[in-house]
């Protein structure tokens, strides 16, 4: 929760970092979340912050 | 009382406990704040000598918080001195409820303070005529408007805990609305906004580490930022790794920043640090009703203890 929060005070989108409880036994919970993650996500498009490092 | 009257006065009583305290081998070290090189500057000082008590001062520019330096000078078995303002003692409660300093290793100077300068403010920089007044509490008039930007939400002017305070208790600021102002007016800004202003004061760092050793809560041995195998952030001096390491300094002592304001002091290149640690500071307020780190001894550190009560966001 404080982390969420500190990424989001140094300007990341909210979207891009998430957390949810889900046990091994929730595996329908597990994929409608990632699905749901996945179109937020495509939505913002790329991200572009911290990304000036080139390998 | 003078304000000059106060600090000659706090100075003298300072050094004869110093002294008593050194010669009766109460303590073996007393650690506290010496004039610096021209006016407007202390520097730490670390005596063992009885009869070098006369180094010893205090006036309103003993900006510095002394409490880390216990990590490099307490000994078993044998006790050191420090002197501590109101903002200070809280890094030392924070350091005993994390162990790294046991109560009985150390002897606790309080100094209830009435605001720190900021020689940054102080108009003409300085200068010997503007800043020795100020020193010396010869000034007509206290200049709260050229003190730290902390002291003005001073919750702790009177130091938290103590073995002898060498002055009357000073009451805490009253004015308690103005004190995560930044704060909300930064969090009402949309993501671009808040990242750009953050770009622009990463970029400039110049990774020094200066804000990791002054801070009381940055107390681990081997750091993760000077390791090479494994490389856990890289050395680049960039926005992306300059980013990196900021965030991970501000929440590598989220819920043992104690908000003295170190980090944003000693940053040569003005960074505001003390901002990103406040954010955590008032996170932790608002989700677990934790007072700032280090106000309460016996109250344990918000992120180091789980009650049912916690707030869960992530179901
Ligand atoms: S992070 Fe900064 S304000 Fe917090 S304890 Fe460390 S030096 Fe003090
Ligand atoms: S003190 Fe300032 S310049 Fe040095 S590492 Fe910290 S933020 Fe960067």
């Amino acid at each position: 929760m404080i982390m969420k929060r500190l990424l989001e005070f140094a300007g990341l989108e909210p979207e891009r970092f998430q957390a949810r409880w889900i046990s091994g036994s929730e595996g329908a919970k597990f994929a409608a979340t990632v699905q749901e993650i996945t179109e937020q996500i495509k939505k913002l498009g790329p991200n572009t912050k911290m990304r000036d490092t080139d390998e | 009382m003078s304000e000059k009257k106060a600090h000659q006065e706090i100075t003298a009583k300072l050094r004869a406990e110093c002294k008593r305290l050194l010669e009766t081998g109460t303590v073996h070290t007393v650690i506290g704040f010496a004039p610096g090189s021209m006016p407007g500057r202390t520097v730490p000082v670390f005596i063992t000598n009885p009869q070098e008590v006369a180094q010893l001062t205090w006036n309103p520019f003993c900006a510095a918080n002394l409490s880390k330096y216990l990590l490099d000078h307490h000994q078993p078995g044998g006790k050191a001195a420090i002197v501590v303002k109101g903002c200070d003692s809280r890094g030392i409660v924070r350091l005993l409820q994390d162990n790294q300093v046991l109560r009985d290793e150390v002897h606790i100077l309080g100094i209830p303070c009435r605001g720190q300068y900021d020689h940054r403010k102080i108009p003409g920089g300085l200068e010997v005529e503007e800043t020795e007044p100020l020193e010396q509490g010869t000034a007509d008039v206290a200049h709260p408007e050229l003190h730290l930007e902390k002291c003005a939400y001073c919750e702790n002017p009177t130091p938290v805990i103590y073995d002898l305070l060498l002055d009357d208790a000073v009451a805490p600021s009253t004015d308690s609305k103005g004190r995560f102002t930044e704060i909300t007016d930064l969090e009402a800004k949309t993501a671009q906004e808040k990242s750009t202003y953050w770009d622009d004061h990463f970029s400039r760092c110049l990774r020094c580490y200066a804000c990791r050793n002054a801070c009381p809560a940055c107390t681990c041995r081997e750091c993760v930022f000077d390791q090479f195998d494994p490389d856990w952030v890289s050395k680049r001096n960039n926005l992306t790794e300059n980013t990196a390491f900021h965030l991970i300094r501000a929440f590598h002592v989220a819920g043992r920043c104690v908000d003295c304001g170190e980090c944003d002091r000693v940053c040569p290149v003005q960074i505001p640090l003390r901002l990103l640690n406040r954010k955590i500071i008032k996170d932790l307020d608002e989700l677990f009703e934790a007072p700032t780190p280090g106000t309460d001894l016996n109250v344990k550190p918000a992120l180091g203890d789980f009650t049912p009560q916690d707030p869960d966001e992530f179901h």
